[in-house]
């Protein structure tokens, strides 16, 4: 079995097109790839890399060109017929059905059968040993409905690997996930390597890529830039590659601040659950907050309770702007009207409307202030203004934000709050999926949006961007604040140390 | 009487149901209503408890249940198929004009046409399966009424024996029952066809990525319906011992009520066989009770649709999907 797998099996790419309407997405694309290397494809959002991974997992037909495997031509029809050539995708957006167990979602379509009835006791079994190599001890009857999104991911990754195939594709597998997940990523990254298969790994993050990866294509609108070894590249030189430019700064300026800064956002006592630990901290007008700290520690839950998400929070929340100060309710709807915006980090299901073009989705944030008999105002200028400031690559306002790529579909998200006036943002994972240079172009809006007077929360999973664009963080550890950093003086270490340290001293609260 | 209905109402929570609703939809106030009703009309009526009139209930619900239990599994699929009501009174106009002999298979056969016609509507030419199925719900119906004009007929001396013998002292329509709850249970639960319908239902573009032939299977749910609602047909035309081209036109909209009562969320992803089943006794005895208490057509249909509203309101909606 070895001897087959070594026989270094190549996947070339020759002159490969994909046209979608009169766009292309992809234009006389050509490079080769390797058995048993890891193979990274990067370039800024919409540049087309999902595409052509998509056209190896059967999603759509090659519109120019061909793809080899082994020097015969490749053309998959459907997704499952990609399964059946040894294809396994793992897909940038999740396809896990909410309604079905991680178990069944890990079987999906290739059920064990017995006597004409799924083996469940087997498939039980195996789905946990798939969960446990990735070192997740997740109870496989929940449905995936009720997990979190870095769970979600998980799971599909879990899936992905499990699949009896030569070529496994990761489209921004991590996007989503936390250090100690990335880990145990590299560690399976590394087996299918020693295994002789092919892994394309999708990411924007260039340490993933230098550490996992043997070689690095980039795109850029469509084409082909460069294929190189990762050891013959700098970070510099590969986002330069990317951009086109170099990047001289990536996170703005921390503007000097005021010692008065009026309050935006006052939060006493706010408890997520009944019971839980409460929390208390001010936004103040002009500054970018973070909350930091480990997976699921609680950050995401005091977000999620300001945005008006958890009606079961309780506590004083009051929101100060143009128009004076009033206690939030917990309540999306009277939320949004006071003027806080909220960017989920599920954007595919909880934030954007699929079907509908970019400029209704902008045009949504507007609404929030006209009653139900009003017309709907045409901004066209303000959208097209809005659309160029945030770069979003598109064939169009009109274009139906679903089909959009990853990255660009976040801005849409963004700049529908900044379109909306409102002078609070609560944001998770502000530039996920995002790539580099657009990441810098997010991090500048949300300083000019400060400099107006606006007030920026947010969580991150990766705590380099909290450190760089924050003015302050304040690490959160099982649901309470257990320090408040300065932005410009923290540093990763610091911040990991409250993480993390302490946590036996803290079981004290904890139990109480 | 209240303190029973809430009685039995607090049972059922407690039975933790919330934690698995996800999926199958059975709320306690699907579960408990069938019950309450039933506790409700012993107390209220003699007649209703004697054996007898079980049996009848029995009788009267079956083909309401075969049908529904095709319906739920398009439901489930996405779905939502009308033309079982014309696929049902086809059935009967077929057997009772064709030959004896090929009656039941030339019916099966429309049944397929009708299922795959639904299908393909839905799936290739994208039509909404409402329009589709109302559209096949017309043309089925005029072929039914230009088949057997009249109501009458002959029904051949076998069905009627397999539709209204005994059996060990029970009713043949208890058996008919009991094995197409068994064929569906299976088919949700056991077989690899299960958590594909759920997929489907829930996101037919994930599900497709996951490698599911989501065309196919939905054709093939349609397919099914119509399959069940041709038996359906077969049982109602034997229990009632002469054909008719409108017999089955109540339940279009009968078995997409009991869909609303078994907690089976026509947004697809959601629903159960039990709940199937507790949605179609709870219509049957509704219809049987007000029967019994001598309640008039009118205000029998105006009372069902507030149960109707009631129930749902009182059920937990979840937006499954996306
Ligand atoms: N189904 C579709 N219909 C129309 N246009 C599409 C479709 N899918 C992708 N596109 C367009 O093709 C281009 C490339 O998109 P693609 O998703 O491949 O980008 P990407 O490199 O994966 O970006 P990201 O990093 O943001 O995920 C984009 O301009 C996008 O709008
Ligand atoms: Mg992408």
């Amino acid at each position: 079995m070895s001897a087959l797998v070594c026989a270094a099996m190549m996947i070339s790419f020759d002159k490969v097109s994909k046209r979608f309407g009169s766009n292309f997405a992809l234009r006389d694309v050509s490079f080769d790839c390797e058995a048993g290397s890891v193979h990274a494809i990067t370039g800024e959002n919409g540049a087309g890399k999902s595409t052509l991974m998509n056209l190896l997992a059967g999603l759509f037909p090659v519109d120019g060109g061909e793809i080899r495997l082994h020097g015969k031509q490749l053309s998959p029809k459907s997704p499952a017929d990609a399964r059946s050539l040894g294809i396994s995708t793992i897909y940038q957006e999740l396809t896990l059905l909410p309604n079905l167990t991680i178990a069944e979602n890990l079987f999906l379509g290739r059920e064990p059968v017995r006597l004409g009835r799924i083996d469940r006791s087997g498939m039980r079994e195996q789905a946990r040993s798939m969960m446990a190599r990735l070192g997740s001890g997740m109870d496989i009857d929940t449905y995936c409905g009720n997990l979190s999104v870095a769970d979600q991911h998980l799971v599909e990754i879990a899936k992905g690997v499990s699949a009896d195939a030569d070529i496994f594709i990761f489209d921004e597998p991590t996007a989503a996930l936390n250090a100690p997940e990335v880990e145990k990523l590299g560690e399976l990254l590394a087996s299918l390597k020693a295994q002789g298969k092919l892994v394309f790994y999708v990411s924007h993050r260039l340490d993933e890529i230098f550490r996992f990866c043997d070689r690095v294509t980039v795109l850029k609108d469509g084409r082909h830039v460069e294929t190189r070894e990762t050891r013959a590249l700098t970070r510099d030189g590969l986002v330069s590659l990317m951009v086109g430019r170099v990047l001289s700064k990536f996170f703005p300026a921390r503007p000097a601040r005021s010692e008065a800064a009026p309050v935006a956002l006052s939060v006493r006592d706010l408890q997520v659950q009944e019971g839980g630990p409460a929390v208390s901290f001010d936004v103040e007008r002009g500054e970018i907050v973070g909350l930091a700290g480990l997976e699921g520690q609680g950050q995401r839950d005091i977000i999620r309770a300001l945005s008006g998400l958890e009606p079961s929070a309780s506590g004083m929340v009051i929101k100060s702007g143009e128009a004076g100060s009033a206690p939030l309710a917990f309540d999306v709807t009277k939320t949004v009207r006071s003027g806080v915006g909220f960017v989920p980090e599920d954007r595919k299901t909880e934030g954007l409307y699929l079907s509908l073009s970019i400029d209704r989705n902008i045009t949504l944030g507007m609404l929030r202030r006209l009653n139900v008999w009003q017309l709907v105002p045409r901004r066209h200028d303000v959208i097209a203004e809005l659309m160029r400031r945030l770069n979003i690559r598109s064939a169009g306002a009109r274009q139906e934000v679903g089909e959009l790529s990853g990255g660009n579909q976040q801005k849409v998200m963004i700049g529908r709050w900044l379109a909306a006036g409102i002078d609070v943002l609560l944001l998770e994972e502000p530039t996920r999926g995002v790539d580099v240079g657009a990441k810098a172009e997010i991090y500048e809006l949300l300083r000019e949006f400060t400099k107006g007077g606006g007030a920026v929360l947010t969580l991150s999973s990766e705590l380099l961007e909290l450190l760089g664009l924050c003015d302050r963080i304040l690490v959160v550890r099982q649901n309470e604040i257990v320090a408040e950093l300065d932005g410009a003086q923290a540093t990763e270490e610091e911040v990991m140390r409250h993480a993390l340290v302490g946590r036996a001293d803290n079981g004290v609260h904890v139990d109480a | 009487m209240l303190w029973w209905v809430a009685q039995i109402m607090v049972c059922m929570s407690m039975l933790e149901l919330a934690r698995k609703s996800r999926r199958t939809g059975l709320s306690p106030i699907v579960l408990a209503l069938p019950v309450a009703l039933f506790v409700l009309l012993c107390l209220s009526s003699d007649t209703f408890r004697s054996l007898e009139n079980l049996a009848n209930v029995n009788s009267q619900i079956t083909a309401l249940m075969i049908a529904s239990l095709g319906q739920g599994i398009v439901a489930i699929s996405g779905g939502i198929d009308l033309s079982v009501g014309s696929v049902m009174s086809l059935t009967s106009a077929i057997l009772v004009t064709a030959d004896p002999a090929w009656g039941i298979p030339l019916a099966l056969a429309m049944g397929v046409c009708v299922g795959l016609i639904n299908g393909f509507g839905v799936t290739l030419f994208r039509v909404h399966p409402l329009v589709m199925t109302l559209a096949t719900m017309t043309f089925v119906q005029g072929v039914a009424l230009l088949l057997h004009p009249v109501p009458g007929g002959v029904v051949p001396g076998y069905l009627r024996t397999l539709a209204v013998s005994q059996v060990a002292g029970m009713p043949a329509a208890f058996f008919w029952c009991t094995a197409a709850i068994l064929l569906a249970w299976f088919l949700l639960t056991r077989s690899p066809l299960g958590p594909r319908i759920y997929a489907v239902g829930a996101n037919p573009v994930s599900a497709g990525r996951n490698g599911i032939a989501v065309m196919r299977l939905k054709v093939a749910c349609f397919v099914l319906c119509s399959l069940s609602a041709v038996i359906a047909g077969i049982f109602l035309t034997a229990r009632v011992g002469a054909g008719d081209a409108t017999m089955g036109a109540p339940y279009s909209l009968d078995t997409v009520t009991a869909m609303a009562l078994g907690g089976i969320q026509l947004a697809g992803g959601t629903g159960s066989v039990l709940g199937v089943v507790a949605g179609v006794i709870t219509l049957g005895l509704i219809s049987n009770g007000m029967n019994l208490l001598g309640v008039s057509p009118f205000l029998r249909a105006a009372l069902t649709g507030v149960l109707l509203l009631m129930a749902i309101g009182l059920q937990r909606r979840e937006a499954i999907g996306a």
